[in-house]
Parts: structure tokens; C-alpha cells; sequence
């Protein structure tokens, strides 16, 4: 079943005959990357000003407040307590609870 | 109805649900749905600080994820499927419409609307090829292949829900099912919307509101998204207008479904908060009161099933 789903998959994009950047679905190999359709859309939810999608830490930045949103498996979560405070220094990937505005 | 269950548990099922049904009349009579203190609200039949209840949903969800489509097919008898199907019947979208479907978890609203996208493009194209009698077949061929590239017209819905596990098991379902493109998903609060102002055409939130702790700021958030012109659509359990459907269906509520809930998910309290939640939401005219002040206009509601379902609609003009 598994093998039939992925051959319709690929069929449809095949189909398509245009590629979605990174395929988030083809197995845990692949790296856990944004939808590019997504950036456009998304904002910080707390100021509502647009976001930078850090590629080496996978995280969606917001340079005024310093926060960042993670990105897990291609789905970024933006919930405000899941943010992380960024401080001057480069960011390590451990995560911490943000203060709230 | 308890007795039929199962031998072992039966007795603590029946008397577990002697003192629900008890809780349940209280609920029913005394109006529980009344006031609660500054800074409450409420989980279900009981009070909680506000602060609370998001996270109490949260685990609530996070519990019944990977057997929410099973549930939802076992205590509805599947009718929740046709209910939904009128909802995208109702919002009827062509290709190019930009849907955001907030608590959309698992995905149902957002792989209806892509399957009727798809249906409505096919059509137009077969339509257009009809009228269009005297084409020349590379023409018909190009059209073909425009349609092979574009098979949605550029619709795309983005599905918004808070719970990481819901979106998880969303994503594996449109994986297997094929659902690759069009597609976008996002954890985030309802009440806090990560989208910018003015940026899709339709906002549905299907059997998610009542979990909200502030309802009108979701419909604000909601009103916020939308383009000017763009529709706001609700599907929610809401109150039975029948009074001798609803004494049915408190007693189908309150005795069967959590017990269905312990069976096939393993989860009774989750169910409880399940069925209590529906009571405690607004009845239809109240809530559609709460999306007039959101600023939506032309609100109207619909109600299926005697009122065990409503979808309420408004306009962002």
C-alpha cells in the first residue's frame, strides 16, 4: 500500500512537471525544509511584521523582536511559546521558552 | 445501553455514567452555561482559568490524535463525512481560491476542497473543449497540458491548527493519499494567526472553535485575514431545536460516546470534554451575534441534522 501510494505521488508530480523544492515526504533522509509557498505567507504572529527563514538552523527569524520560530519537518510552528529568544550570539539548538510582549 | 458493553467494566462504566447523566441534567437544567468568574471560562462542564483551558485542550487532542478519523467516523455513524461535504458544497470554490482552514488537524476540509478544485477544473476544461468544436488537436493538446501543470488553478489552502500532533497526523494522511501540492501547513493559534492582513478568500474553521479559549478574538484574527469580499465559513455542533431529538441525542451524548471513546481510543475524559464542550457553546443566533461583531456581514446559519450541526457564514465587505 505504502508502494502504491508513492508510486501516485510520484505520478501527480510527474504530472505536475514542476518540483516543490526540498520533498519533505521522501523518507527521514531528507532534510527537514520550508515550503517556499509558505515564506510569502507567513508572519510573526505577535507584531505581524514579515520573517527570514534561517536555512543552517531551520528557523524563521524575527530581526526586531529577536525571536525565532523552529521549523520541524517542514511544518513551522508559530505558536509564541514556542519561540526562542535570540541573543547576540549565534544561536545554539537547544530551545527556550520566549518571554511574551 | 451500559450493560451491552462489556462484561468487566460494566459496572464502573454504569456507575461512571449515573454520575455524568447527573451532571449532564444539572448542565442541562440549571443552564451551567452561565457565568463564570472574571478570568475563567470554561473546559467542558467545569471552570477553568483561562490560562488553562488552552493547554488542557492541547493535551486533550494530543491524547486522541492518531484515532481522532476513526472516532469521528464511529460516533457520528460517518455522517460527519456528508457534513462536511455540504460545507464545501456551501463554499462551492472555484480554481485560484486561497483557502485557510484553521484547526484543520487532520486535514478533511483542506482534501475535500482540493478534490472539488480539481473536479471543477476538469469540468470547465471538458466544457470548454465541448463548445469548442472545431479545434485543432494541438490545441486540444496544449490545453491538456495546461491543465496537467496547473491542476488546481492555482488554488492552495494553507491548514493552520495549533497541535503539532494533529498536524502530524494530517501530513502523514495527505502522504498517503496522495495529496502533494496545494498544500501548506502551519501550527499556530487561532486567536494569533501567523498570516498577514488582507490574504485568503476563504477562512473555514471546521469543529475547532469551541476548543478556543477566546472566541471572539478568533474571529477577529479571522476577520483580519480575510480579503475584503472574502468568506467566512463555520461548521459546529450547536444546539437541537427538536426537543425529542435532543433528549436522544443527551442520551446518546452522554452514555455512548465516552463510552466509545475508552473503547477505541482509550481515552474516556477526553470524549467527556468532547461532548460537554459542545453544550457549553453559543446556541446558533448567539454565536451568529458574535460573528456580526467581528465585523463580518450578511451572517447567516444553516442547520443540518435538527441542529446537531450548524455552518454559520459571513462576508468580510
Amino acid at each position: 500500500m505504502l508502494g502504491r501510494a508513492t508510486a501516485l505521488r510520484r505520478g501527480l508530480q510527474v504530472a505536475a512537471g514542476r518540483t516543490r523544492g526540498p520533498d519533505s515526504g521522501r523518507g527521514s533522509a531528507q532534510p527537514a525544509g520550508l515550503d517556499p509557498a509558505l515564506l510569502g505567507l507567513l508572519v510573526c504572529p505577535l507584531s505581524k511584521r514579515p520573517l527570514r527563514y534561517e536555512e543552517s538552523s531551520n528557523e524563521l527569524i524575527n530581526e526586531e523582536l529577536g525571536i525565532a520560530y523552529p521549523v520541524v519537518d517542514g511544518i513551522p510552528n508559530m505558536i509564541p511559546q514556542a519561540a526562542r529568544k535570540i541573543e547576540a550570539e549565534p544561536p545554539h539548538p537547544t530551545g527556550e521558552e520566549s518571554t511574551q510582549s | 445501553m451500559a450493560a451491552s458493553i462489556g462484561a468487566a467494566p460494566c459496572r464502573t462504566l454504569f456507575r461512571r455514567s449515573c454520575g455524568k447523566r447527573l451532571s449532564a441534567a444539572w448542565g442541562l437544567l440549571g443552564g451551567a452555561r452561565g457565568l463564570v468568574a472574571q478570568g475563567e471560562t470554561h473546559l467542558g462542564f467545569q471552570t477553568v482559568p483561562e490560562a488553562e483551558k488552552e493547554q488542557r485542550v492541547y493535551q486533550v487532542f494530543e491524547s486522541v490524535a492518531k484515532k481522532y478519523d476513526i472516532m469521528n467516523d464511529s460516533m457520528s455513524f460517518g455522517i460527519h463525512r456528508l457534513w462536511k461535504d455540504i460545507l464545501l458544497h456551501q463554499m462551492n470554490p472555484y480554481p485560484g481560491t486561497q483557502l485557510l482552514d484553521v484547526a484543520g488537524g487532520t486535514g478533511d476540509i483542506a482534501f475535500r476542497f482540493i478534490n472539488y478544485v480539481r473536479s471543477q477544473r476538469e469540468y470547465r476544461l471538458r466544457q470548454k473543449l465541448k463548445s469548442h468544436q472545431n479545434l485543432s488537436w494541438q490545441e486540444i493538446s496544449k490545453s491538456y497540458q495546461e491543465e496537467a501543470l496547473k491542476p488546481l488553478g492555482g488554488s492552495q489552502v494553507v491548514i493552520c491548527d495549533i497541535n503539532k500532533e494533529m498536524v502530524k497526523v494530517g501530513k502523514q494522511k495527505a502522504q498517503l493519499l496522495g495529496y502533494t501540492e496545494g498544500l501548506s501547513w502551519v501550527v499556530g493559534n487561532a486567536e494569533e494567526l501567523p498570516f498577514d492582513d488582507d490574504k485568503f478568500d476563504i477562512y473555514t474553521i471546521a469543529f475547532g472553535i469551541r476548543n478556543v479559549t477566546h472566541i471572539d478574538q478568533a474571529l477577529q484574527e479571522a476577520y483580519r485575514v480575510l480579503q475584503p469580499g472574502g468568506r467566512f465559513l463555520c461548521l459546529e455542533f450547536s444546539q437541537v431545536n427538536n426537543p425529542l431529538i435532543s433528549r436522544l441525542y443527551d442520551l446518546y451524548s452522554f452514555q455512548v460516546i465516552p463510552v466509545l471513546g475508552e473503547i477505541i481510543a482509550g481515552d474516556w475524559k477526553s470524549y467527556q470534554y468532547l461532548v460537554e464542550s459542545i453544550r457549553q457553546f453559543p446556541a446558533q443566533e448567539e454565536f451568529k451575534a458574535m460573528i456580526e461583531d467581528a465585523g463580518f456581514l450578511k451572517v447567516e446559519y444553516r442547520n443540518l441534522t435538527a441542529g446537531i450541526v450548524a455552518i454559520h457564514s459571513g462576508f468580510k465587505l
